[in-house]
């Protein structure tokens, strides 16, 4: 397991590439037979690492906040479950799927009313830990089901405990989950697969967009290190355009400087400024590319998480109307509402880079607080555009991506 | 030669493609080259100025003498670079020439057509900058109509010529050269400070002045000899004047133009002397008190968060006035900035009279803003007539970040700092700081002069230990690399949108009133 110690500017993609290899030799190699089990092995593993740190959400880990393993997990839980929702390839008879049997025959019958079935479970347990309470109350709700085939057979299989003791409510999966389904590991396996060459392939496809934004004669502003930026700069330079980038130093830790020897290596015309010349200098800049840490989605939010200090540089782009343009991934998709305001996904820091430890010896200045966040949450209303690999969005339409990626059961998964 | 041929030879043809029906290709290509010679065709050599025709040859010799040699990213760069200002048809007659890749002649000869061109020097600059001449390739085009800022090594050539520059005919005092030595290396900084010393040096050379001969009117020799040659020196030589010191300054030179005629030196020199002291007194002095008062007024008896930026005397003077005479209790937060980190001194100031403080960055700026904070107090280095306030960098963005999260922003600034220009932009009017200053990234620095420091005390013998240091920078050798360039701004200017009030000793105005305030003054 990865260690959790936080360091300003690293990226995040090699931190998912790893969860969904972990992933792939984890549920490779594990032995569970239905979509429950393997829901929860991977929600177990899901709460394992927001223990270390990754996962995102308030309480869990300290330190390291990143979601984007999470992220990772979800896709691969919304892949299993799509799967465990579509019809079986072949009927299997198996002792403990009585109802499995049940509810194999019942699908055998028609794959669309197999489909019918799993939209109505599907809509009776879209908030399980409401169904939570108690076995009995289960029971009630799955009498209340309807479809008689799944009920007496089912009542035998709701003892099935749930593995995972850990989570603070236990997980109740919908009936046809608990049934065995071999036909599932190969297609799980699939999906992870998939998952990790969209990551790896994550920087080409958002470099093919670079040339849509990018274009000759233009004055772009970012702020402080991003690979992903960085990379998009470059394919755009690549591809013969002729620009002039400025780049915020982002002090205190002065990922801009970094950023800027490499762009500069790579031919394009580099000017670094100090942060506080942002406003100063935004009456000339025709754009701003800014990284996401992560970014926010619920309902009609579109926010980011950046890094500190972005904030202003939004801001200040927003008083000029320049438009703010945000490069990510979609693995950074993280389905939860900035509640905590600035301090969602947020981390003070030591304060060692803001003012040197020999100055703070001083007696009158250890009465002194400081403050050193790593990131900054901006609202939906400052960006303009995320550009991710599969395509570009508006802020208030991500949301709609959410369905695509991850299922709505999943979005608290790790708190 | 070919272009010149070919409608000659053409004529006959043509009048024979007219006739014939040749093939639809041929007819095609004659047409095209009937074309012209149907017109009054003008004499096919081009009419190239001399300029361009020699800007041809350096391109034809250029390319001769390139070769291969062109780093790609390099010239492709130099030759791409968006000129902002505004020689785009420059780039078009010197691409071939930024690929030269041979030194010192091709750029003294490519700097030669630059001159005469008279384009701008962004051309020159993309042309040799191949690092060679360290500082004049990393000219950033917007800010090409500002001074550029003096290196360490210019300034210790400077002082060395001096020195015998006094032993000739132009006397210059030694206080002119020392007053502006503080303002170059950062010494001295923040206007009512450097107005300040101006004003003691003129006193001291008013002092020292003997008035030539008793024909002559001494007023316009104090104004020719004394005045004049020093505010230049300093500002030209040392660092760009303030606001605060030009206005200083010209108060000076109608203080002394209004001398009567028939004043002895010793009864004029009595009277110029009492009145620099009172502008001092009155416009700087009382001025501070005043505002302190007004500003105070607006701070609640317990529980404000009063956010401040940099380093600002009047706001210091305001808060400890606040916290100690008038015993409120209240929080500040102080932002700090890089490169002058001028906050470190204001938390000292307040730390020590017992405000309890909060230090952060820029950066955090967001994340403490959004909770707590109830006002903002900000300094200023000018007011210009339009209600903009210009200040040091980075106030801005305190006001930006102020006003979106409606947080009152009141800037406090005496009168004599009310300057008659209007700025629309930081752009248009401002200060190039030391590019060194922004690779150099230790946070330990103390000071704002500590490059000086350090390069005294590597000559010194610790030499050693600054190297180590200036090894970790990312940028140190920022120079050298091709396509990079490092800014440092010294002012930003805040929209007067942003601005609550402007506490000035006449009261707080709304930004709107600072032209009818300077009327009154006679501005």
């Amino acid at each position: 397991m990865r260690s959790g110690t936080y360091r300003y500017g690293t990226e995040r993609l090699p931190a998912a590439a790893r969860t969904a290899d972990l992933l792939r030799s984890i549920v490779g190699a594990t032995r569970w037979t239905n979509a429950a089990q393997l829901l929860t092995l991977l929600r177990g593993i899901g709460n394992e690492l927001a223990g270390i740190g990754g996962g995102g959400g308030n309480g869990g880990g300290s330190g390291n906040r990143d979601p984007a393993i999470g992220n990772v997990i979800r896709r691969v839980m919304y892949a299993a479950r799509d799967e465990a929702d579509r019809a079986p390839v072949d009927d299997d008879d198996d002792d403990g799927g009585g109802g499995g049997g049940g509810g194999g025959g019942t699908k055998n019958s028609s794959s669309t009313r197999g489909g019918g079935e799993s939209f109505l479970s599907s809509m009776l347990w879209a908030h399980p830990r409401q169904t939570a309470v108690g076995a009995s109350h289960h029971r009630r709700m799955r009498s209340g089901s309807g479809s008689v085939g799944m009920i007496s057979e089912s009542s035998e299989h709701h003892h099935y405990p749930p593995p995972s003791t850990t989570t603070s409510s236990t997980q109740v999966y919908p009936p046809h989950y608990y049934a065995r389904r071999d036909d599932l590991r190969p297609s799980v396996m699939e999906a992870i697969q998939e998952m990790i060459s969209e990551l790896e392939d994550l920087h080409k496809n958002i470099n093919e967009q670079a040339l849509q934004h990018i274009h000759n004669g233009e004055i772009i502003l970012t702020y402080a290190l991003s690979r992903t930026v960085e990379l998009f700069l470059k394919a755009a330079a690549a591809k013969k355009r002729k620009f002039q980038v400025i780049v915020c130093e982002g002090s205190p830790h002065f990922g801009g400087h970094v950023m800027a020897r490499s762009l500069a290596e790579a031919g394009i015309d580099t000017t670094v400024i100090h942060d506080a010349a942002t406003f100063a200098i935004m009456a000339r800049v025709n754009k701003v590319l800014l990284p996401a840490h992560a970014v926010l989605v619920s309902l009609a939010n579109g926010g980011l998480i950046a890094p500190s200090g972005s904030n202003m540089v939004a801001l200040a782009a927003k008083q000029n109307s320049v438009p703010v343009v945000t490069v990510a991934g979609m693995f950074k998709l993280c389905p939860m509402y900035p509640h905590e305001g600035q301090d969602t996904l947020n981390d003070l820091i030591s304060p060692s880079t803001v003012i040197d430890y020999r100055l703070m010896g001083d007696p009158v200045l250890s009465e002194v607080e400081f403050a050193n966040p790593v990131h900054d949450y901006i609202p939906p209303q400052l960006i303009d555009l995320i550009v991710t690999n599969i395509g570009g969005f508006q802020p208030s339409y991500i949301y709609r991506l959410l369905a695509e990626c991850y299922h709505s059961d999943d979005w608290e998964a790790f708190e | 030669m070919s272009d010149q041929s070919a409608p000659s030879s053409c004529t006959p043809d043509e009048k024979n493609a007219a006739t014939s029906a040749p093939s639809a290709k041929n007819a095609e290509k004659k047409e095209k080259k009937a074309k012209p010679a149907d017109l009054v065709i003008p004499p096919k050599k081009p009419k190239l100025s001399k300029a361009e025709r020699r800007a041809l040859q350096e391109a034809q010799r250029a390319s001769k003498a390139a070769g291969g040699g062109e780093g790609g990213g390099k010239s492709s760069g130099g030759r791409g670079a968006v000129d902002i200002g505004g020689t785009g048809g420059d780039s078009g007659a010197l691409p071939a020439t930024s690929g030269g890749g041979d030194g010192p002649t091709k750029g003294s000869r490519a700097k030669s057509v630059n001159d005469e061109e008279k384009k701008d020097t962004v051309g020159g600059d993309e042309r040799d900058s191949r690092g060679r001449v360290s500082g004049e390739d990393k000219t950033i085009s917007l800010f090409s109509h500002l001074p550029r800022p003096k290196a360490p090594s210019e300034i210790l050539n400077h002082l060395a010529s001096i020195s015998s520059y006094n032993l000739q005919s132009n006397f210059m005092h030694p206080a002119i050269p020392t007053l502006g030595h503080l303002y170059t290396t950062h010494s001295l900084l923040g206007g009512n400070a450097r107005c300040r010393a101006m004003l003691q040096t003129f006193a001291l050379l008013l002092q020292s002045y003997t008035p030539p001969s008793a024909s002559r009117d001494f007023r316009h020799d104090i104004d020719h000899s004394l005045l004049k040659p020093a505010f230049q020196y300093w500002t030209t030589q040392c660092r760009p004047h303030s606001v605060s010191m030009g206005n200083a300054f010209s108060f000076l030179k109608l203080a002394v133009a209004s001398l009567e005629r028939e004043l002895e030196w010793d009864a004029a020199r009595e009277i110029l002397l009492e009145s620099m002291e009172a502008y001092v007194t009155e416009r700087i002095e009382y001025a501070g008190k005043a505002i302190s008062r007004h500003a105070g007024s607006k701070i609640q008896e317990h529980g404000d968060v009063v956010l401040i930026f940099g380093k600002s005397e009047v706001i210091n003077r305001l808060l400890l006035d606040a916290a100690l005479v008038d015993k409120k209790s209240f929080r500040v937060i102080v932002v700090d900035a890089r490169p002058l980190l001028e906050g470190r001194d204001t938390l000292a100031i307040l730390a020590r009279a017992g405000i309890s403080c909060t230090y952060i960055l820029l950066n955090a700026l967001t994340y403490l803003m959004m909770g707590e904070v109830t006002k903002v107090f900000l300094g200023a280095s000018a007011l210009m007539s339009n209600g903009s306030v210009l200040s040091r960098v980075g106030t801005a963005c305190v006001a930006l970040l102020a006003n979106s999260n409606h947080i009152p922003v009141l800037v406090g600034c005496e009168t004599y700092k009310i300057c008659n220009r209007v700025q629309l932009e930081s752009i248009t009017g401002n200060e190039l700081g030391d590019p060194e200053e922004v690779a150099c990234t230790d946070c330990a620095r103390v000071g704002p002069s500590n490059r000086w420091n350090e390069m005294f005390d590597g000559r010194g013998g610790g030499g050693e230990e600054t190297s180590e240091k200036k090894e970790k920078y990312v940028l140190a050798d920022w120079k050298d690399k091709p396509n990079l360039k490092l800014l440092s701004l010294m002012y930003d200017l805040t929209p007067s949108d942003f601005v609550t009030g402007i506490v000035t000793e006449v009261g707080i105005l709304p930004p709107s009133s600072v032209a009818v305030l300077l009327r009154e003054m006679g501005g």
